[in-house]
């Protein structure tokens, strides 16, 4: 979780906390021009590809979200 | 769509325009479609692959580098057509626009081409590859919400262009590629012969709207050019697909597509595959310096 984390913080050098609950992509914490690289480092940390005509934009929402589905953990762990 | 904000565009297109009517030609009819292509020649020139120049390449087998030419061929072409597909559904919904009028017979040459190229390269893919690469996922909430609607329109042919002349940089070598086989070379050579008339069009346009973005709040303009450098960074990183390396039986793809990503003779693949189009943005006044 904390790679997921320093991607987005990298990416968003103004965002000072990173709420678990923030909602990454009407934020623009994670935008159009980043998501791509954002799905590929989720695919490296689970070892598990995601299909880009099937994904739900739900799963990708909240760093909550993100923990559920793909690591199987809450976000603080 | 806010296009009222803008002011009409007024371009001198008569000789683009005469040039597409008198080179107008039947895409349906105009390749010889081999069976199948030569089991031992590259589908892409070797050097324009996303690994070529670094240690990376020379550790794959030959049997690799042939398949990695030609899956990266499929995504080339792929992206190609994901990408035409998205701008010029931009395009269509403009053309009858106030703004547009005096474009509008250009834009119909150009929507009529790029359906005839988004034909051609699938059927390259589908009779050969047997398949297309999906598009890449895109967000509703799109990363144009803090631009004016100037600024806007001016991205939609900024993208149109930046992607146009990257994929012109690969036509171009590939069109007089002799270790091609001929049905590649020809396809790369009749889209690279279109695409100058779209890239000599998106330039003037491109001018055109820039012009508008500075003259209402030159503050934007930098707000533009990093918009445009993200743009291209991720442009150039959409070549890098993993499923291309791991159809070409390379493990560990992911791995394998930062290292590539990050390697010092890519970046220096990245320059030369720019360096147009960024010699263009700076002469523009909204090239990478803008950007903080
Ligand atoms: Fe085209
Ligand atoms: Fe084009």
């Amino acid at each position: 979780m904390q790679a997921v984390r320093n991607f987005i913080l990298e990416r968003n050098p103004k965002l000072e906390q990173l709420d678990d609950d923030l909602d990454l992509i009407d934020s623009r914490a994670i935008n159009s021009l980043a998501f791509v690289e954002f799905i590929f480092l989720l695919e490296e940390l689970t070892g598990e590809s995601i299909d880009p005509e099937e994904l739900d934009l739900d799963d990708f929402r909240t760093l909550n979200a993100i923990g559920a589905r793909f690591l199987k953990q809450k976000a603080a762990s | 769509m806010a296009v009222r904000e803008i002011e009409p565009i007024e371009l001198e297109l008569d000789r683009l325009e005469h040039m597409a009517e008198s080179g107008y030609y039947n895409p349906y009819t105009l390749f010889d479609w081999p069976d199948a292509i030569e089991p031992d020649k590259p589908w892409m020139s070797e050097s324009l692959t996303t690994l070529a120049g670094t240690e990376m390449w020379d550790e794959l087998t030959r049997e690799q580098q042939i398949a990695l030419t030609k899956y990266e061929a499929i995504n080339f072409f792929s992206l190609n057509i994901h990408g035409i597909r998205e701008l010029m559904s931009e395009v269509v919904m403009r053309i009858h626009e106030r703004t547009y009028a005096n474009v509008s017979e250009f834009l119909h040459h150009f929507i009529g081409e790029e359906n005839e190229h988004m034909w051609f390269f699938a059927q390259f893919c589908l009779r050969y590859g047997g398949k297309l690469y999906p598009a890449q996922p895109t967000l509703q909430a799109d990363s144009v919400e803090h631009l004016s609607p100037v600024a806007r329109e001016l991205v939609v042919f900024a993208r149109i262009l930046i992607f146009e002349e990257i994929v012109d940089h690969y036509n171009a070598y590939m069109a007089t590629d002799e270790s091609l086989p001929h049905i590649a070379r020809e396809i790369n050579r009749v889209h690279h012969q279109d695409e100058s008339r779209h890239v000599a069009f998106g330039r003037m346009i491109f001018t055109n709207l820039l012009g508008q973005v500075a003259k209402r709040d030159p503050a934007e303009v930098p707000l533009v050019a990093e918009y445009l450098e993200n743009y291209l960074r991720y442009s150039i990183a959409t070549l890098y697909n993993p499923a291309a390396y791991r159809d070409a039986g390379i493990p560990d793809a992911l791995a394998l597509r930062r290292r590539a990503l990050e390697h010092p003779a890519r970046h220096a693949a990245h320059e030369r595959i720019l360096k147009r189009t960024r010699t263009f943005l700076t002469k523009s006044g909204v090239g990478r310096e803008l950007v903080k």
